[in-house]
């Protein structure tokens, strides 16, 4: 079996008192798409300058490919990163930068540079001082999925860019997937998480507090229920599988139902039903049940 | 909330970005003032040479170089003289650096988007900075007189001293603000305000020096301070023209930034150009291109004036002879053996080590700017080691300052040639390379404060240059104690091409600046990267 992408173990950063990231183990087999969820300050943006040795931690360690993180030698030449407020020499043309990226990162294809150029439609010749912060986060993306480096780590990368260009960015990281490379993308947007990664990791207050697959994270909650009575409304306050019961109107009742939906339906069909409608929560809401916790 | 609310919030912003370095300018300006005058009746005695005096007056070359001594029979005159140039120089790079940054530096970051889209016009935010640095300058100047007043000079003579360091600063500033308006880069206004302010010490050089062009001093800033004549005409006029200059230009600036989009120049950039890839190829290559501008606007500005005193170099030294008096007055100030060619140029290229070790410190300062602001992000996400990144910046900042020596002894060289003074090219490069241990001092400073503290890269780098002439200088008007005088490395510098290097004090020096440089790397390894 090929070494993982990334692994750390119990990898910790504090800042004096403050702790960013609080004893993350995890594994990112090789070939995965993997999603980073959290809100602003959660730790993500720490946990990525750890695996990429911009910051030193103050604990335990990571590697990239089963290569320690801090010897950024050998661990960058297998990976290509967008920051998430991506900076550039603001006399370089864009071009320019490519060039340089290119040159001393690690080894470019081209073609596929040419093609990403023609893609996100990128206007190479201006200076990147007048670039929009949209186009910046182009000519980073650009330069990274032009790489032919086998990890690709994206902090926030679409955060400037227009629902066009963003499809874009999801077909490049299917030709990434399809080309076997892995993807770790850092966001706070669920449906371009959903949209793209095969597991999500969801980090809260610098501890992981989640690692699932996209479906399974989503199978792990409940689905909501709206129905409408004609006649009078059953007692389902006792029914297995169903919770936080609603009389939302006259005849009309909402709730959730999670584990084998039986019981539930049987209580239901003995009951005068007018209407029924079900609904998965998207992973917004369920993200937003595991924020909304320990509020 | 109210504009004037809103306007005291804007001014209490930029008093809070020049605070910290308007108390330092104060302090060094009032400090050696007051030092430099307290303490002239014990170092100058008391007979002074009157004919010696008017035969010093006459001099082309010490004009062009000092400024025009006037007075020097007085304290007041005497401090004038020593220190009027050095502090009107500080305090127009202070004021124009302070201005840019606080400027156009802040609107190209971004920052004034957020501070514009408040209820304050973009003339009106640029006229809040403007006023709290003038009121910096005029605190200055108030200091000066206030101290030269104290340790006894003449009240007029004060007040035209103090009034003229101010004006001088708050034109740098004025002017400053114009650049900033005209050039959309904090870089370029920057660039352009050093390149009119430099014309304009050249201009009160040339015609202090030569009495045809004496009316260039009237077109000059420093050369109005001169035609001032603190302690002995104490006029005014030339106050008054450089008040009203400095009202000008910076009415102009208010007014052009009226005229202009947010975050844009009158000047525009360029739209698109085709690609040059030259020296994108590897990081030591990249780093040579970042070079290469500034370093060919550095060696304009040191070639021109090592090219002036390669001209005055048989001037000066016949001078000299002539009157040994003043050969000693100048010992007394810092410039020993000026009576003979070598030993002149060697006193001069001394003072080389000043502009190149700053030149030092500047670069490593853009490349410390450069991580925090996060342009270096992208190489360091390459695979290329921080020593790697910091081991090219550091090569080719020593090659440019080489090449800044050897530019200076070239034009010195050149200089000397058209007045046929016996300065062959060899002795001149021995002279320049001779302060190289100095501006090595710098480096190693500069990488040290990278490695353990990235925003002071400037001020430590520039200390072993800058602030050990500074305290020669004082500590030579003033007769401090030899160990306060040994701690400056120019107390170490031996006269080349007048004599040979002083080897030890150069291997000591080099061996400090490797120790720095190698605990800074250390601690650019260790540490986490800003931005």
């Amino acid at each position: 079996m090929s070494a993982p992408a990334i692994r750390t173990e119990h990898l910790t950063k504090r800042y004096g008192p403050v702790s960013a990231l609080d004893g993350l183990d995890l594994t990112v087999p090789a070939g995965e798409v993997f999603g980073f969820l959290g809100p602003n300050g959660a730790g993500k943006s720490t946990t990525i300058r750890l695996l990429l040795g911009l910051a030193r931690p103050t604990s335990g360690r990571a590697w990239i490919f089963d290569i320690d993180a801090a010897d950024v030698a050998a661990a960058h030449q297998r990976l290509a990163y967008v920051p998430a407020d991506v900076a550039l020499w603001p006399r370089l043309t864009g071009a320019e930068v490519l060039e340089l990226l290119g040159a001393v990162g690690p080894g470019v294809d081209r073609a596929y540079r040419d093609e990403l150029v023609e893609r996100f439609a990128l206007d190479l010749s201006k200076p990147a001082g007048t670039y929009s912060t949209g186009n910046r986060q182009k000519v980073a993306l650009v330069a990274a999925f032009a790489t032919r480096a086998p990890l690709l780590v994206l902090d926030e990368p679409t955060s400037g860019l227009d629902p066009l260009m963003e499809r874009e960015f999801r077909r490049a990281v299917a030709d990434a997937r399809a080309d076997g490379r892995t993807v770790f993308l850092c966001s706070h947007q669920l449906a371009e998480v959903e949209a793209v990664c095969d597991r999500v990791g969801i980090l809260r207050a610098g501890r992981l507090v989640d690692v699932a697959a996209v479906p399974d994270l989503r199978a792990l909650h409940r689905t909501e229920v709206q129905v409408r009575f004609a006649g009078p409304v059953p007692d389902l306050d006792h029914v297995p599988g169903v919770q936080a019961v609603e009389r939302t109107g006259e005849g009309a009742v909402r709730f959730t139902l999670s584990g084998p939906p039986g019981p539930a339906l049987r209580q239901l069909a003995a009951a005068d039903v007018s209407a029924v409608s079900m609904r998965e929560p998207t992973l917004e809401e369920i993200f937003l049940d595991y924020y909304g916790e320990d509020r | 909330m109210s504009t004037a609310v809103a306007r005291r919030a804007v001014s209490r912003l930029a008093a809070r970005q020049v605070g910290r370095g308007g108390l330092i300018v104060l302090a060094v300006a009032a400090g050696m003032s007051a030092l430099v005058a307290a303490t002239y009746e014990s170092t100058m005695g008391t007979e002074a040479d009157a004919a010696a005096l008017a035969a010093l007056a006459e001099n082309p070359a010490i004009r062009t170089l000092f400024g025009e001594p006037v007075a020097l029979d007085a304290p007041g005159g005497f401090t004038v003289w020593r220190t009027g140039t050095v502090l009107a120089v500080l305090l127009s790079v202070w004021g124009l650096l302070a201005t840019t940054r606080t400027t156009r530096g802040e609107e190209e970051s971004g920052r004034w988007n957020l501070l514009l889209a408040g209820r304050l016009t973009l003339p009106a935010v640029l006229r809040r900075h403007l006023l709290v640095l003038v009121a910096v300058m005029a605190a200055v100047g108030a200091a000066v007189t206030g101290t030269l007043t104290a340790v006894g000079t003449p009240v007029p003579g004060a007040v035209r001293h103090g009034a003229g360091l101010a004006l001088a600063g708050m034109f740098a500033v004025a002017l400053a603000a114009l650049a900033a308006q005209v050039f959309p880069t904090r870089a370029g206004a920057t660039g352009a305000t050093v390149a009119v302010l430099g014309v304009g010490l050249l201009a009160r050089m040339v015609g202090d020096g030569v009495d045809a062009l004496a009316w260039l001093r009237w077109l000059s800033p420093f050369g109005l301070l001169a035609l001032t004549r603190p302690y002995l005409d104490d006029r005014t006029l030339p106050l008054v023209v450089l008040a009203a200059a400095t009202v000008a230009v910076g009415v102009a600036a208010v007014l052009l930034a009226g005229r202009r989009d947010v975050g844009a120049g009158l000047v525009a950039d360029a739209t698109g150009r085709p690609p040059r890839l030259r020296l994108l190829g590897s990081v030591p290559g990249f780093a040579l291109r970042r070079l290469l501008r500034p370093l060919t606007g550095w060696a304009a500005g040191v070639g021109a004036y090592f090219l002036l005193i390669g001209v005055l170099a048989t001037s000066m030294t016949r001078f000299l002879t002539d009157n040994p008096r003043f050969a000693d007055l100048a010992a007394q100030a810092g410039f020993a053996g000026l009576g003979s060619v070598r030993g002149y140029v060697a006193t001069l290229f001394a003072l080389l080590a000043v502009p190149v070790g700053t030149f030092a410190a500047v670069r490593l300062a853009a490349f410390a700017a450069a991580e925090a602001d996060r342009r270096l992000t992208p190489l360091y996400a390459l695979p290329v080691t921080r020593s790697r990144v910091l081991g090219a910046e550091l090569t080719t900042v020593l090659a440019g300052s080489v090449v800044l020596l050897t530019v200076a002894a070239a034009a010195t060289w050149a200089g000397a040639a058209t007045v046929d003074a016996d300065l062959p090219p060899g002795a001149a490069l021995a002279g320049t390379l001779n302060v190289l241990p100095v501006v090595l001092l710098c480096l190693g400073a500069a990488v040290l404060a990278v490695g353990w503290a990235p925003r002071a890269v400037a001020g430590l780098g520039a200390l072993p240059a800058a602030g050990g002439f500074l305290l020669q200088v004082v500590g030579d008007s003033v007769d401090a104690p030899a160990w306060v005088a040994d701690l400056s490395p120019f107390a170490h510098l031996a006269a080349v091409p007048a004599t040979g290097p002083n080897w030890p004090a150069a291997l000591t020096m080099t061996g400090l600046a490797l120790v720095g440089a190698g605990v800074g790397a250390a601690g650019l390894h260790r540490r986490d990267l800003r931005g």
